[in-house]
């Protein structure tokens, strides 16, 4: 075992430890009663705010902002997609030429899409008042991760010991900063969907028939 | 500030919240794409109002205290002090510039309940004695006399056996009655101050109603207050306080269903919020004016004169009434009932623009001129419609939508929902 892949493995460990203590914290902090009675359904909200609601045709935050909207798409496609690479590394699979061609053709799309948002942060100035250095660290170690994924898949030999070294401390980064929305994200959808389905909100109309 | 004073505050984030505080307040990841959800923004342009910055003003005390980055290295996430800068920011964006309308909930591209956070704010600033002397006032109205209005008792009455003699001279019989304190009937209606103060038409509208369905009612002079202006300073103790004295009400006089007057944030309060602050299940039913209007509609109860109205008909949705409670094709059968044209705003339902008058705003003078700015909006929506009258099943709101159409010349109507159906029923 490399220096930098034992690196990356302790830093995965501290970052699951963390994100784990988030996760018993909140399971454990629970939802306070409601006892109001519900007029829809609490499965169906749910569903609604992992599906129906996220859909860019539904939401303003999407629609209004499709260029943005499609960026954020393809550039956590790309985190997801590095996320998984990298257990391939530390196996040492090498992929056949062209797909690691084309897997680093669509991570240099992706890290594009990620330079783009930030550069956005830096220049529209209602973005960059609500900014903080941990919006512009947690875009930084994101986007390094996917451009040097893409590099140790082309060039395997130089580039992997950086690799392992920037994916190590973005998993030790994790836990600090707005970068955990990995968990609260569906915590967060989670929520709303018992709220808005127990209210009979979502799915909208369902409940109400005319 | 006095650190009591602070201690008092944080509390909020420690007692009650659960996974549910715990999960919005570290939610957010500050993409700003929430901005046009908010009326505030669509009508000034000030990123000030952008929904994601009054959650982070929230969330950034609730960093400073309770994660490990905003304890030690607090200029990295943002974390800031509760002090008095941080708090007067706090009064200024949570009540002064949010209605709490929960549009941008409903759009926030991660799922944060950006209401609901304004909320928990306004919570701790309740706790810190900070709510704006305007709207306290009218919640010590309520708490000290019943109703938010100071209305004596002797005054109520009065005026209720007004609107009794006009709703028998109108309909020609002594059988048409606004009853009172009458025990063991099966419904107990309540009634938004400003229709005993202001609009008393509006009573003998829904008395109309009640009558042509042949309902067995009455009011309560003791308790007849739906609104609940403690839900949106943040104070939980007096929300319930008022909230028990509704239940109390109904237990008093034996009646089975409480029927919630055209009042968003009171419906609100009593259906989805009582319970929960009395932390119990209701003993009785809860029922919106409009579910039963329209419950009279489809049994037959009631008819209504579709040659009535000729003009176009359009229909503002109440935030608390639509988005967060859930009654959105109610008003939309009752009106397609007997409107020939009606017209629908863009956009609408759960997805509506606030009329601006929501969170407590009419109660707060302070943020009249910020509160007109917003009604641009509303006064867009409702002037591409071209009606001629629109419709609200809120009192607040139509409380707003007049101040609309006065200062917009809109040169239309504003009707709640019971006046339009009481001036179309078939008797």
């Amino acid at each position: 075992m490399t220096w930098y892949t034992l690196f990356f493995l302790i830093s995965l460990l501290i970052c699951l430890a963390n994100l784990t203590y988030h996760l018993i914290f909140l399971l454990k902090s629970g939802n306070t009663p409601d006892y109001a009675p519900p007029s829809g359904s609490i499965p169906s909200g749910i569903q609604y705010s992992f599906t129906g609601a996220m859909s860019p045709v539904k939401k303003e935050s999407a629609f209004l902002h499709l260029p943005t909207y499609t960026a954020g798409i393809i550039y956590h496609l790309g985190t997801f997609l590095s996320v998984f690479l990298i257990f391939f590394m530390l196996a040492d699979v090498i992929f056949p030429p062209a797909l690691s061609w084309g897997l680093a053709s669509f991570l240099l799309v992706s890290a594009l899409c990620g330079i783009g948002i930030l550069v956005k942060r830096m220049i529209k100035k209602g973005l960059r008042e609500l900014s903080n250095p941990d919006d512009y660290i947690s875009n930084i170690l994101v986007t390094a991760f996917q451009i040097l994924m893409g590099l140790a898949l082309v060039v395997s030999n130089i580039f992997t010991p950086w690799l392992f070294l920037a994916a190590g401390l973005l998993l030790l980064y994790i836990p600090l900063g707005k970068l955990k929305h990995l968990l609260y994200f569906f915590a967060a959808r989670w929520q709303l969907g018992i709220f808005y389905g127990r209210r009979g909100v979502w799915p909208p109309f369902k409940n109400q028939k005319t | 500030m006095e650190k009591t004073v602070i201690d008092k505050g944080l509390k909020v984030f420690e007692n009650g919240g659960g996974a549910k505080l715990i999960t919005h307040l570290n939610s957010c990841v500050h993409c700003g794409l929430c901005a046009e959800s908010c009326i505030y923004y669509k009508a000034t342009g000030d990123d000030r109002f952008t929904p994601a910055r009054k959650v982070d003003l929230v969330a950034s005390v609730y960093r400073r205290y309770y994660t490990f980055a905003g304890k030690y290295m607090p200029a990295l996430v943002s974390a800031r002090d509760l002090n008095e800068d941080t708090a007067n920011e706090m009064v200024d964006l949570l009540f002064g510039a949010c209605t709490m309308c929960g549009r941008c909930t409903m759009h926030c591209s991660i799922g944060v309940d950006i209401a609901y956070l304004v909320k928990m704010g306004r919570t701790l600033l309740s706790e810190m004695g900070m709510v704006p002397a305007s709207l306290q006032s009218t919640v010590k109205a309520a708490v000290e006399t019943g109703n938010n209005m100071g209305i004596p008792t002797q005054e109520f009455v009065d005026t209720i056996k007004w609107m009794e003699d006009e709703l028998a001279d109108e309909l020609n019989t002594k059988e048409a009655q606004i009853p009172i304190d009458v025990k063991g009937k099966k419904v107990m209606y309540t009634l938004n101050p400003r229709e005993p103060k202001f609009f008393p038409l509006s009573i003998s509208a829904m008395a109309k109603i009640f009558y042509a369905a042949g309902e067995s009612w009455t009011l309560s002079s003791n308790m007849y207050d739906i609104t609940n202006y403690a839900y949106f300073s943040g104070n939980m103790d007096e929300a319930r306080l008022i909230a028990k004295r509704m239940w109390d009400e109904m237990d008093k006089l034996g009646t089975s269903t409480l029927v919630l007057a055209e009042c968003g944030h009171g419906s609100r309060a009593l259906r989805w919020e009582s319970p929960n602050y009395l932390k119990q299940a209701f003993p009785f039913k809860v029922k919106t004016s409009v579910e039963i209007i329209a419950d009279y509609l489809r049994e037959g109860k009631i008819k209504l004169d579709k040659e009535k109205f000729k003009e176009a008909v359009t229909l503002h949705d109440p935030c608390n009434l639509v988005r967060s409670g859930g009654i959105c094709m109610e008003q939309r059968y009752i009106l397609n009932e007997f409107i020939e044209d009606f017209r629908e705003m863009t956009p609408h339902g759960i997805d509506n623009y606030c009329c601006g008058g929501g969170g407590g705003q009419l109660a707060m003078s302070e943020y009249n001129e910020r509160r007109m700015k917003t009604a641009e909006v509303k006064a867009d929506q409702i002037r591409k419609t071209g009606a001629k009258i629109v419709v609200s099943p809120c009192h607040n709101c139509v409380d707003q939508l007049t101040q609309i159409n006065f200062s917009f010349k809109l040169n239309l109507q504003v009707k709640t929902m019971a006046e339009l159906v009481a001036d179309a029923i078939i008797l």
